[in-house]
């Protein structure tokens, strides 16, 4: 097990300890708790948003990196990740409400938040990977007869996922904890609790769905860094 | 000989007064055809010529009689073996796979692309217990036998190598130089080399092209190249004042050799050996002459007067 990865898990467990209902209500004896069954079920629809969110978002920011680092792409490489930054500048409860008219209430608008959100990330750390291979590679491997495909496939490819990885986790990490604006626009998220305590004046919910989002985040952080480290562990041990 | 590659009329616009300019060269199968220049000379540009790296504005490139234009690249490209300066080896693949990346493109069986791994490390001096390495394990000079290795792959009769042996010491680029002669007599392949050391050059070349600004200047034997009446530049570039010894080196004893008995208590060298060697022995023993000999027995003298075929006429 990697190091790294024992502190946010840790975290995250004492977290979802202390949002769930046993540890709320001995915390705020006279105020009506949520149950931890109800906070379960909406972890999980808060963790299904935030994955499909995180993964059209990072499949959307590869596929736009790999293309605007193509020669055929390359005009595009500005407008494209000015785009990104603009969208990454759009406060999340923004986007959600600026697609509450089109797309309606629930989860729509917030993984179409989510995906604006997690695009930047991915695919800057997508466009500095490609630039990290090294060029001698590139011009040896159109010289000696690669095709375009191949290049991609056999040279590109299998240096470039690697270095993905950080982006992928801050994008995964990102979703997990924006994924609570879902519920202004109606979205069973962990959003939910916070949104009841604050109409309620209820700090105990408040203060469990703010601890639930919380530790959603920090076990998801916690899940990526030890894919990576199985991943940097599996990388390039000589073999034969 | 027929002409393996042969460029005619060729110019090459970069638009910014680079290029090459009229270029007709053909070279003979089987050559080992040296360019050598100074740097922005055009070399490179005319090398990559031939895969199709670089598209001429006009004129044409033919490699064994046919249009490389009409050619598919990616085709052609495989059956030209590439290696240059930078090496380029994939650092995601092993030492083995990096020199099977073009047979196993070809759809070779898995026996005969290790075979022909394993016969290429035999043949370029790497130790077997690398194939399994990747290339950041790897020294200088193995890299570059890895890379020559990976050009020599899928047995192409036409080899490019831009500056080769560049990013190497003195020492181990003098080994690989004599690894690619010895290659290229065993093989017969067509060779053309890019290089900007005169040295490499003489050694090295069958055919010699000697580029300046986008054109070629002279083209010949190292020979014909270095005698007096060559071009200042092209003798310039080729060893300025070191050229005569350099041409030396590329004379052998018995080409100078006449019947007759040396000055008594002359130092022996063999018949084989270099004209730049017979000075050398010359200088050391203060002779004028050397007994030279064949399998142990003399066959006739050397004097001083007949190095570099000044004797005769």
């Amino acid at each position: 097990m990697s190091r790294p990865a024992l502190l946010p898990l840790g975290l995250g467990l004492l977290l979802a300890l202390l949002a769930s209902g046993g540890a709320a209500s001995l915390l705020w004896p006279e105020a009506r708790v949520m149950d931890t069954p109800r906070l379960l079920s909406l972890a999980g629809s808060h963790a299904r948003l935030a994955v499909i969110g995180a993964g059209i978002g990072i499949v959307l920011g590869v596929a736009l990196g790999l293309l605007v680092t193509r020669s055929l792409g390359a005009p595009w490489r500005r407008p494209v990740d000015s785009l990104a930054a603009a969208a990454q500048a759009v406060p999340p409860m923004v986007a959600v409400a600026l697609a509450l008219p089109g797309f309606g209430f629930g989860a729509a608008p917030t993984v179409i938040a989510l995906v604006l959100y997690g695009l930047m990330p991915v695919l800057r750390g997508t466009i500095g990977a490609v630039e990290a291979v090294p060029r001698a590679a590139l011009d040896a491997a159109l010289a000696i007869g690669l095709t375009p495909a191949q290049i991609l496939r056999q040279v590109e490819w299998p240096l470039v996922w690697p270095l993905l990885l950080p982006a992928l986790r801050s994008a995964v990490t990102l979703a997990m904890a924006t994924a609570a604006v879902g519920a202004l626009a109606g979205a069973a998220t962990l959003g939910t609790p916070i949104v009841i305590g604050l109409q309620m004046q209820n700090e105990a919910m408040l203060f469990q769905g703010a601890a639930a989002t919380a530790a959603l985040a920090f076990l998801a952080d916690g899940a990526m860094l030890l894919a990576a480290g199985f991943q940097s562990r599996g990388a390039l041990p000589d073999r034969r | 000989m027929a002409a393996m590659i042969r460029f005619a009329g060729i110019s090459v616009n970069f638009g910014d007064g680079a290029g090459l300019r009229d270029i007709d060269l053909d070279v003979p199968e089987g050559a080992l055809c040296v360019l050598v220049g100074t740097s922005g000379a055009g070399k490179s540009t005319l090398m990559r010529l031939v895969n199709r790296l670089v598209v001429p504005s006009a004129g044409t490139v033919t490699l064994a009689g046919k249009d490389i234009a009409t050619r598919d690249p990616v085709e052609l490209r495989r059956g030209i073996g590439y290696a240059i300066q930078s090496v380029g080896l994939f650092p995601h693949r092993t030492v083995a796979e990096n020199i099977a990346i073009i047979p196993a493109l070809l759809g070779w069986e898995k026996r005969r692309i290790t075979e022909r791994t394993d016969a290429l490390m035999t043949m370029l001096q790497l130790d077997p217990a690398l194939a399994g390495r990747y290339p950041h394990a790897l020294s200088g000079g193995q890299a570059q036998r890895v890379g020559l290795a990976r050009a020599l792959a899928a047995d192409p009769a036409v080899l490019l190598m831009d500056e080769p042996f560049g990013a190497v010491d003195p020492i181990v680029r003098r080994a690989l130089r004599r690894e690619l002669a010895a290659i290229h007599r065993e093989t017969g392949k067509t060779i053309l080399l890019v290089t900007h050391d005169a040295e490499e050059a003489l050694e090295l070349a069958t055919l010699l092209v000697v580029m300046r600004e986008g054109r070629i200047l002279a083209q010949g034997s190292p020979l014909e190249l270095t005698a007096m009446a060559a071009d200042p530049f092209v003798r310039e570039l080729l060893g300025g004042a070191g050229l005569p010894l350099r041409r030396l080196d590329l004379l052998h004893v018995r080409d100078a050799v006449r019947p007759g008995e040396p000055e008594a208590m002359a130092p022996e060298i063999d018949a084989d050996a270099s004209q730049l060697d017979a000075l050398r022995l010359m200088l050391e023993h203060g002779a004028t002459s050397l007994v030279v000999t064949e399998a142990g027995s003399a066959v006739g003298a050397l004097r001083f007067a007949d190095l570099d075929g000044r004797g005769r006429t």
